[in-house]
């Protein structure tokens, strides 16, 4: 077999309220007037995106919730083996931003202990509709000791970074030695098909 | 040429967008039937499940072995591979009873 042409694998997933702008996150240009209906129809399950970051090539699985959380069904098997959670309300929608709490809790619950978190509030490009002020989200970021960032999926505005920011964390603790890595990779790989498939 | 032993000659790139998909090297050409519903909208009457018969595969064995890539929710036993910047597709599919097969087709993507 060909060698592995990376050095680390990190999973990410994407926590919020429904209609947070998740999946915009995720998938810019999902409502593209270019696009055939067939994708849209079906939806999109994961992505895989390579960076570089501190001289490593990152593979980085980036997951939505799908909507689960509508049915409170965000529980330990979707969190197995995560390493990275973006975790997002709307900055025009303050409910969105009162749950993020109970998210917080729900990771605490569900998630690995070491799992690294960030708070982005999504939509800032919709400055008139603003219900949350910034500094509210700084404050309850900085509260749990959690990176904080305004993003617009729309606008593009720091989502590149917010992904990158957050790689970049669990780079930082990640152990130097290539081989840890990779074996958390594969597991990570086995758990996911497994919890999948039922 | 696009074959070299085998494999692709060159990189494997997004028709619409600059997005790598995969590295030269990396897919194993292979023959084999298969439908895959249309990228573009062709005509007003195009239905969505709209499209044609494809021969022509990179098979890549592993999901990690992609630069960038994504995958559809499945539909049945398949999911299809799109852009993971635009987001344009299907350009290929993955079985998922044999999810360690997963295939681009020659014909949707950029070979550079």
């Amino acid at each position: 077999m060909a060698k592995k042409t990376y050095d680390l694998l990190f999973k990410l997933l994407l926590i919020g309220d429904s209609g947070v702008g998740k999946t915009c996150l995720l998938f810019r240009f999902s409502d593209d007037a270019f696009n055939t209906t067939f994708i849209s129809t079906i939806g999109i399950d994961f992505k895989i995106k390579t960076v570089e970051l501190g001289g490593k090539k990152i593979k980085l699985q980036i997951w939505d919730t799908a909507g689960q959380e509508r049915f409170h069904t965000i529980t330990t098997s979707y969190y197995r083996g995560a390493m990275g959670i973006m975790l997002v309300y709307d900055i025009t929608n303050a409910k969105t931003f009162d749950n993020i709490s109970k998210w917080l809790r729900n990771i605490d619950e569900h998630a690995n202990e070491d799992v690294e978190k960030m708070i982005l509030g999504n939509k800032c490009d919709i400055e008139d509709k603003r219900q949350v002020p910034k500094q509210r989200g700084e404050s309850i970021a900085r509260e749990h000791g959690i990176p904080f960032l305004e993003t617009s999926a729309k606008s593009n505005v720091n989502v590149e970074k917010a992904f990158m920011d957050l790689a970049q964390a669990i780079l930082n603790k990640t152990p130097s030695k290539d081989a840890d890595g990779h074996n958390k990779a594969v597991d990570i790989h086995k758990s996911e098909s497994k919890g999948r498939c039922c | 040429m696009l074959i070299s032993d085998g494999t692709n000659a060159k990189a494997l790139l997004c028709q619409r967008c600059p997005c790598r998909i995969l590295n030269p090297l990396k897919g194993s050409f292979v023959r084999k039937e298969m439908f895959l519903p249309h990228m573009k909208k062709k005509s007003e009457t195009q239905a969505p499940t709209d499209g044609e018969t494809l021969n022509d595969y990179w098979l890549v064995h592993d999901m990690y072995t992609f630069e960038n890539v994504g995958f559809s929710n499945a539909v049945g036993n398949t999911k299809y591979l799109i852009c993971a910047d635009c987001e344009i597709g299907p350009i290929g599919w993955q079985d998922t009873q044999n999810p360690k097969d997963i295939y681009v087709a020659l014909d949707r993507v950029r070979h550079e």
